[in-house]
């Protein structure tokens, strides 16, 4: 548990708006399917407030029709049926309540149970649509922000389903059949009563937007200090050794005493409105004594509709500050869901081409030709690129950051498209094949290496073939990957989060051996040993040599012997080749290559 | 004692938190008065009589009561809750303050996690037992303890049959609010799950692509996502019982008053008015009695967190100042190791048998494959841990008869990982100390840093780290080198300070470190061996033992490890120039 990432800070929370209410109507399709169970929790939230309402009522004819008979005879009519006896009508009145229990749970259950299943299926559909969205797409937006879509805005999400459905919809329909109970018991009570509405509804609104602002500063500088903390505990050797524990500690204090200020905040907003609803509370009990002492003498109400009454009012008020806490949550749950659209909205990357031509099965030749690309207009990042490379043959590309040499590796994947000129695969042109296919026979392996949480065995069996064990092994073997049987459980080693526990060296020969199981024709190696001391390193490259063989490969690297043997080495700078050959060659041509080798030769 | 940590903030806050619980006292005492005017009132109705005048003074009793209610409660709202919250301040404060004490033995052995854990969460329950949970113990008491009391004195056989239910009502809360928190965290943890799964997932796109892993993907997400999902849904099973519940026990409670209190009223044992006030004493005890489950959770948890909190707070840090410590105004710079030995945990030696002499100005390389033990050396000479085994002397201090500020305050220390914190460069390199701005300027020249600092938006006010400008690998080396070197100190240490920079600009970097500093003593440790060959001394360690010493010129040739890393890295290097 670190501190959240500033992502989750700054989320905007937005008023409620009708084009809000509207951007749900793009989520329609992933709630359609549980469409009949949203509609059945619905119908269960009448029937709960109808039992709800019932007690009061129920009250009210013990009183009236046994213990303040209002006629000669002890009676009550509860569905038409005529109950004479006090303690009859007192099972019936047990049998009620126990059945309003059954219910109200089933009810909350229910409900849950379908706002997961909704948030499940869209943050299934959600994650898939996702990882098909082009690479660009990734580049562009910060992971951490795209994590905090899938898990923190479907959370919210989730609140809607559970909370604002629940809540916000359950308790408005109560305080609506309260009122009308209580018109429909005595109308000219009930409008006196009903002036304390407005009253209810203009606190409610001005609270929660107070409320909003004060929870939202709250988790800012909750999270503001978090980070501190941390980021004392990460640092703590610098601080420790600079010394500058004082001045962190000022700092410390001063978030503290912010984040101290914003809770007092809260803490008053509460102490205003809190209050302020038990004092409307209060004031209603007056309301009806007064105008229900008239009534009684009047004998247009009797005395145990004097006491439901008091019942309602209570019954009324109970649910008005979380009202105003869940209309927080459903503005937040409408800002997630806005997000969440405009991800579902990005056009997936276009990968698949429907019409296809004949598949591929091998890669026997890659050629670029004259290839112009660029990731913002105007910014050249690759000019006039041309190479080629055969089965068998090796091409090692060299430049310094920012020369363009991962860029090539994004076009001949399909990460990106080139601006201008062709990629050709076996002849044929690059854009009208299926680049999964192209993909399939590819394997990439890069600078960090990675490796999912999950088994070995996950993380390098191939998705279309079956989980053949020898060839898994005999693929680890070829990589060198021995210690996985040595010092852990094979193929059966569970990788965790990060790769532990295996080295960066080890995860390296990991994902080679993942090369050598999906046995692809072309190999991409871009800077594969670049964080490595020079025993891992040199174990690495052994393992390279080896998939190497017998298949077409590339390879980026910023240091020269990891190059050097290969048939062709392209020498980029400033998005041009300015180099094209081979060690030697290169050597005798006493260019940019030969100065650069010279130097480390002193 | 378990309560020493709060107490001084109580003591701070005692005229407040007894005004408070005075306030609450009050509007418990006026909570219950409402129902006895309703029971008059009932009662002359019942009997079909109306005093207007007696009607009126009620009515505007109630709305008066109503009014010193409202006050009442926000007095204590203010007064207890925000006692709640100083004592949250400052249990913070006294935690970040002893944790910047604490040695890097203690972060060895704690996780950041947990120490974090411990600022938020643990910090939490014990203002919710202590703020909170007080309020509601108060409440209980005295609001539950008088509305029971009024209610037997009333009628004590009616009061015995109401409350049959709660007992069963106190049980279950308290049951499933254990549950509850116990769900909540299983699903926090698969939440967690979840979520370093997608991140780790969106981090490898690129593998996933080209793989074609999305599928394997997509389904382990699924799987983890509907892993939540069951775990998410036991919590709401809880949940979802709980309120029905509470409800069910009152209406029980309620039924019991009517059936039993409704014989006693037509028996005219009990008048109709003391009935309905019976109804509701029995609203007002609803809270109280929820609150008891409740509240125990609430102590229960709020104790085990104050006893995590104590338990960080009583770690002592072993690298403290002696009694009696040395304090020399002036260092030389001198180090020697004489058969210095470390280790993490008394076990496994990391160093052992180390003797150095380090002289005054001389600058020393040292290297070796990774595990050897370099970086715990040069943590070693500022006491960011202590020896197990030998001596080490700075001048002719043995080290722990120094005092640890003091002894850093002549020694400059970049530590492996070039970490920046939020904040702008400028901060990060002043690190609060006051420098003359020529000195800065120099040392952003020395480090290399002025293109980088010109490009930036804001140029030394930018704010970096990670709410601000990401800055790459060989930018943050240069800026923590930068931030070493502001202060002249005696000795330097450097731990793999160029591992990001190209060898041109390490080469230059290091250079002019020798002319600013002619007389510092150096410790450089890094993997490159061109840059030490200028060094006076080389160490090679390995396996926590100096396997080799001696120029670099000495080392070519005779030391294996030496000779073949520097051949593979003659190839290397010269490209990144």
């Amino acid at each position: 548990m670190t501190a959240d990432p500033p992502a989750a800070i700054a989320t905007q929370e937005k008023e409620i708006r009708l084009d809000n209410i509207i951007l749900l109507k793009a989520l329609w399709p992933f709630i359609r399917p549980y469409a009949w169970m949203l509609g059945l929790t619905t119908l269960l939230v009448f029937v709960v407030t109808f039992f709800e309402l019932l007690m009061p009522l129920l009250t009210q004819k013990a009183f009236d029709g046994f213990i303040l008979p209002t006629g000669p005879e002890s009676f009550a009519i509860l569905a038409g049926i005529k109950i004479t006896s006090f303690t009859n009508f007192c099972l019936i009145f047990a049998g009620i309540t126990c059945a309003a229990f059954v219910i109200d749970f089933c009810q909350s259950l229910f409900m849950e149970y379908t706002g997961q299943k909704i948030i499940l299926g869209l943050r299934c559909e959600l994650f898939a649509h996702m990882t098909g969205l082009p690479v660009s797409y990734y580049d562009k937006n910060s992971s951490g922000r795209l994590v905090s879509r899938v898990a923190g805005d479907i959370e919210n999400m989730n609140e809607m389903f559970t909370s604002v459905l629940v809540f916000i919809f359950k308790d408005l329909v109560l305080m609506a059949g309260i009122l009308g109970v209580m018109f429909f018991i005595n109308s000219q009570m009930a409008v006196t009563l009903f002036l304390v509405v407005p009253f209810i509804i203009v606190s409610v609104l001005a609270f929660s937007k107070l409320l909003r602002n004060a929870f939202r500063t709250i988790r800012q500088k909750i999270a503001e200090i978090n980070h501190s903390f941390s980021e004392g505990i990460i640092g703590i050797k610098i601080i420790q050794t600079i010394p500058s524990k004082e001045q962190f500690m000022k700092r410390f204090a001063r978030l503290n005493q912010e984040h101290f200020s914003a809770a007092m905040f809260q803490i008053k907003i509460f102490a205003m409105f809190m209050p302020f609803i038990g004092f409307l509370g209060v004031t209603s009990i007056a309301v009806i004594l007064w105008t229900g002492s008239f009534a009684i003498m009047d004998q247009t109400l009797s005395l145990g509709e004097l006491i439901a009454f008091l019942s309602y009012m209570k019954l009324f008020f109970r649910p008005l500050r979380d009202l105003s806490e869940k209309f927080n949550l459903l503005q937040n749950a409408l800002s997630s869901a806005e997000r969440i659209i405009l991800v579902l909205q990005q056009p997936k990357a276009r990968e698949r081409i429907t019409r296809t031509r004949s598949p591929l099965r091998t890669i026997d030749r890659i050629e670029f030709e004259n290839i112009d690309f660029s990731y913002t207009p105007k910014e050249p990042v690759l000019k006039q690129i041309n190479f080629s490379l055969e089965k068998g043959k090796s091409i090692g590309i060299v430049g310094q950051t920012g020369s363009g040499k991962s860029s090539i590796i994004n076009l001949l994947t399909g990460f990106y498209r080139p601006d201008a000129g062709r990629i050709l695969i076996n002849h044929i042109a690059h854009d009208s094949m299926d680049i999964t296919d192209i993909r399939s026979r590819t394997a990439l392996v890069m600078q960090d290496p990675f490796l999912f949480s999950g088994t070995i065995r996950e993380n390098i069996t191939p998705r279309q073939e079956s989980h053949k064990d020898s060839r898994l092994e005999s693929a680890l073997e070829k990589a060198d990957c021995t210690f996985l049987s040595e010092k852990f459980a094979g193929l059966d080693t569970l990788i965790r989060e990060g790769g532990n526990p295996l080295s960066s060296g080890e995860k390296q020969l990991v994902c080679i051996a993942r090369a050598f199981a999906f046995d692809p024709d072309l190999i991409i190696f871009d800077e594969a040993t670049s964080y490595m001391d020079s025993q891992s390193e040199q174990r690495v490259h052994g393992a390279m040599k080896k998939l190497m063989q017998g298949r077409l490969s590339i390879i980026i690297a910023h240091r020269l012997s990891t190059i050097r043997d290969c048939d062709q080495i392209l020498l980029l700078r400033d998005g041009r080749i300015r180099e094209k050959g081979s060690h030697r060659e290169l050597i005798d041509l006493n260019g940019e290559y030969h100065h650069l080798l010279k130097k480390e030769m002193i | 004692m378990l309560l020493k940590l709060i107490l001084p903030y109580f003591k701070r806050n005692w005229l407040k938190i007894l005004a408070g619980l005075l306030c609450m006292i009050l509007v418990d005492g006026a909570q219950l008065i409402v129902p006895q005017i309703i029971k008059t009132a009932v009662d002359s109705l019942s009997t079909a009589q109306l005093d207007r005048s007696l009607l009126v003074r009620q009515c505007l009793f109630i709305v008066g009561l109503g009014l010193g209610m409202a006050i009442l409660r926000y007095g204590w709202r203010i007064l207890l809750m925000g006692s709640a919250r100083d004592v949250e301040k400052g249990i913070r404060d006294d935690l970040f303050r002893h944790v910047l004490e604490l040695d890097m033995a203690f972060f060895d052995r704690t996780k950041t996690g947990d120490i974090m854990a411990h600022a938020t969460s643990d910090i939490t329950h014990v203002r919710m037992a202590f703020g909170f949970g007080l309020m509601v113990l108060v409440d209980t008491v005295l609001l539950g303890g008088t509305t029971i009391a009024i209610m037997i004195w009333t009628d004590p056989k009616l009061t015995a049959l109401a409350m049959i239910p709660m007992p069963f009502l106190v049980w279950f809360t308290r049951r499933l609010g254990h549950k509850m928190h116990a769900f909540h965290r299983t699903a926090q943890e698969s939440f967690s799950q979840l979520t370093e799964q997608i991140r780790e997932s969106f981090f490898g796109i690129r593998v996933i692509k080209v793989f074609n892993f999305e599928q394997t993907i997509g389904q382990k997400i699924d799987q983890a996502s509907t892993d939540y999902f069951w775990k998410n849904l036991k919590r709401a099973f809880v949940g979802a019982m709980l309120k029905p519940l509470l409800a069910l026990f009152f209406n029980l409670s309620t039924l019991i008053i009517i059936f039993y209190g409704g014989f006693l009223v037509m028996e005219q044992r009990l008048t109709p008015g003391e009935l309905v006030a019976f109804l509701q004493y029995m609203g007002v005890l609803a809270w109280p009695i929820i609150a008891i489950g409740w509240m125990t959770n609430l102590f229960q948890r709020g104790m085990a967190s104050l006893k995590r909190l104590n338990k960080l707070l009583d770690a002592v840090p072993s690298v403290r100042s002696p009694d009696l410590a040395a304090r020399p105004p002036t260092l030389a710079g001198r180090i020697r190791f004489d058969r210095a030995g470390f280790s993490h945990d008394h076990q496994t030696p990391v160093l052992s048998n180390i003797t150095m002499d380090i002289l005054p100005g001389t600058r020393v390389g040292v290297t070796g494959p990774p595990g050897s033990g370099k970086t715990s050396l040069v943590h070693l000479i500022p006491r960011l841990y202590n020896l197990d085994a030998g001596q080490l002397f700075i001048d002719d201090h043995e080290i722990s008869t120094l005092d640890p500020d003091l002894l850093r305050a002549h020694v400059a220390f970049m530590p492996q990982e070039s970490f920046l914190f939020s904040g702008t460069l400028k901060e990060n390199i002043l690190m609060g100390r006051t420098i003359e701005p020529e000195k800065l300027n120099r040392i952003i020249q020395t480090c290399d840093l002025t293109a980088t600092i010109d490009a930036m938006p804001q140029g030394l006010e930018t704010i970096v780290g990670e709410r601000g400008v990401t800055l790459s690998g060989g930018q943050k080396q240069r800026v923590a080198m930068a931030r070493t070197l502001i202060v002249d100190k005696q000795i330097i240490l450097l731990d793999d300070p160029i591992s990001q920079l190209d060898t041109q600009t390490a080469h230059t970097i290091l250079e002019q470190l020798k002319c600013t500093n002619p007389n510092a003593t150096f410790i450089i440790i890094s993997h490159r061996l061109s840059a030490l060959a200028a060094c006076d001394w080389i160490y090679i360690l390995d396996k926590g033992v100096i396997a080799a010493q001696g120029r670099h010129e000495d080392l070519i040739g005779t030391n294996k490890f030496y000779t073949d890393s520097f051949q593979v890295q003659q190839f290397e290097e010269a490209h990144d120039s």
